[in-house]
């Protein structure tokens, strides 16, 4: 099979890149091991207000709506429950839909992978009943189970607290916030006021010492800076934060920069989004962690530039575009992100080889 | 976390057997997984490379950005080699783990 652009993961960003690519009539082919497109969108229920302007606030789900009605307008190729595998010699693109492996040949790939969520190791986390908050938030939001009926959360994170939100929701008792630092991580405030008004304690400076459960986790200790104290729960969900998910970028032979703030090892690109292969492209979360607005700009920039590479679009119009989608990228994204973000990319310009890995 | 904490999930490593790796000099998350088998599950280190690093990290006090990223090859999930073989004339998945080893007459050197 043959396309001009190849954009690996449907979630939010590769959809963005998807629009910005086929409205220009170019042939583009999605791929993605989910049975639906829109990634980790589907499971999120909560509204979402800081998304670039073109866009009105939603909630997730309804974003993912309509970023997949976007595309049906101009003629993308889905490939659904296929996952990518490997590459071949050629350069071409190993894609499997678990009968068969064939090649697709791509002009450009764009690459929105996603990101995976980090656990906490603690004595007997591998128990059932104790998952991370995106497995918790999936099993209520998408597949409508109840993971549990008394909870408690490892982490503070916006989208821990989030999680914490949409489990009272659906009539889980969430009975601590447990957090190692000495203070809620999230930024949006709110959301811990809410909780706490709630009547839910934040323990901080606190971690789970052990779990414990015939079967099935039933009880943990909590070693809180004074005391052990004893909960009866049958739910932990817990939050180590997020990576971006490399193995793609890995076998393309990219090469990755350290960068804290965006979350660890990153692959290096410039303000194209374009990788030190060039024809390989990156956008969302796989780009650095950040927050649903941003993450839909990173994937219109990465198919502007693609676009520009196949003469679909002028140099001057992309750049133009670019100029203002980096402006409100800026504005969109949290602060210490953006500079993180900034950083990463000087460091590509000039590398220093401690800071780089090179596959 | 103590010893018996498990770190790999899909092989059943505990914390014990990362942290002896690495009191014998292992330094990065590939030199746990040759020992240990750490990685090597179902899962292809998904889970268990973060928190390698964060071990690796506290026993050594290296930085992060001083631990290297594992080597990630193909496939990159599991698939059946029934999949895998089918079709495939031209696919190069087996041959890419063998293009790693360098062969003399045929003969791995
Ligand atoms: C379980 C979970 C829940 C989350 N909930 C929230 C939340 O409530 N609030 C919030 O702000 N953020 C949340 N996030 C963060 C979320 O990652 C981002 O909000 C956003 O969805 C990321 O967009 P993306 O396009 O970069 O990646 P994704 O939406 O993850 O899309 C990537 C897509 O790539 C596909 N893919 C990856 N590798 C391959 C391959 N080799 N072959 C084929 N397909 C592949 C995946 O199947 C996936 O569909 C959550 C993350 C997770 C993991
Ligand atoms: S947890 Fe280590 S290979 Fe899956």
């Amino acid at each position: 099979m043959k396309t001009d652009v190849l954009i690996i993961g449907g979630g939010p960003a590769g959809l963005s890149a998807a629009i910005e690519t086929a409205s220009r009539g170019l042939d583009v082919t999605i791929v993605d091991e989910a049975s639906q497109l829109g990634g980790q969108l589907n499971q999120q229920t909560q509204v979402m207000r800081q998304l670039p302007s073109v866009y009105e606030p939603m909630r997730g789900f309804e974003l993912a709506n309509k970023l997949i009605e976007l595309i049906k307008d101009c003629n993308v190729r889905q490939l659904l429950n296929h996952r990518v595998v490997g590459f071949y010699a050629d350069g071409s693109v190993g894609i499997t839909d678990e009968e068969n492996v064939f090649p697709v040949k791509a002009k450009k790939i764009i690459v929105a992978s996603g990101a995976a969520e980090k656990a906490v190791a603690f004595p007997k986390w591998t128990m059932p009943g104790i998952m991370t908050i995106g497995a918790a938030q999936t099993l209520i939001n998408r597949d409508f189970v109840m993971p549990g009926r008394e909870a408690v959360i490892v982490g503070s994170s916006d989208f821990a607290m989030e999680t914490a939100i949409q489990l009272m929701d659906v009539g889980i008792r969430v009975k601590a916030i447990i957090e190692k630092q000495s203070g809620a991580l999230a930024k949006e405030q709110e959301k811990v006021s809410e909780l706490s008004r709630s009547g839910i304690p934040f323990y901080f400076n606190s971690f789970i010492k052990e779990a414990r459960g015939n079967g099935q986790v039933e009880q943990i200790d909590v070693a809180l800076p004074d005391e052990v104290i004893t909960l009866n729960v049958d739910l932990v969900c817990m939050d180590g934060g997020r990576a971006p998910i490399l193995d793609v970028f890995y076998q393309l032979g990219c090469s990755f920069g350290f960068q804290e703030e965006l979350g660890g090892w990153v692959p290096q690109y410039n303000n194209r989004f374009q990788t030190d292969r060039e024809d390989v492209f990156i956008a969302g979360n796989a780009a650095g962690i950040t927050t649903q607005g941003p993450l839909l700009l990173t994937g219109m920039i990465a198919g502007i530039s693609a676009s520009e590479e196949l003469q679909a679009i002028s140099p001057a119009e992309a750049n133009e575009m670019r100029e203002a989608l980096w402006k409100e990228l800026g504005l969109l994204e949290y602060r210490e992100v953006y500079s993180g973000r900034v950083k990463h990319l000087e460091n590509f310009a000039s590398p220093v080889l401690k800071d780089q890995f090179i596959s | 976390m103590d010893k018996t904490t498990i770190i790999c999930r899909c092989e059943e490593i505990s914390c014990e057997e990362v942290e002896e790796v690495i009191s014998n000099g292992g330094r990065t998350f590939d030199d746990v997984k040759r020992i240990t088998r750490c990685g090597m599950g179902p899962c292809q280190a998904k889970i268990c490379t973060s928190m390698v690093a964060e071990i690796i990290h506290q026993q050594t006090g290296l930085s992060p950005s001083e631990i290297p990223l594992p080597r990630m090859r193909m496939p990159l999930s599991p698939i059946k080699l029934e999949t895998l073989a089918t079709n495939s004339t031209s696919f190069s998945t087996v041959k890419s783990v063998l293009d790693e080893v360098e062969l003399e007459e045929g003969k791995v050197r």
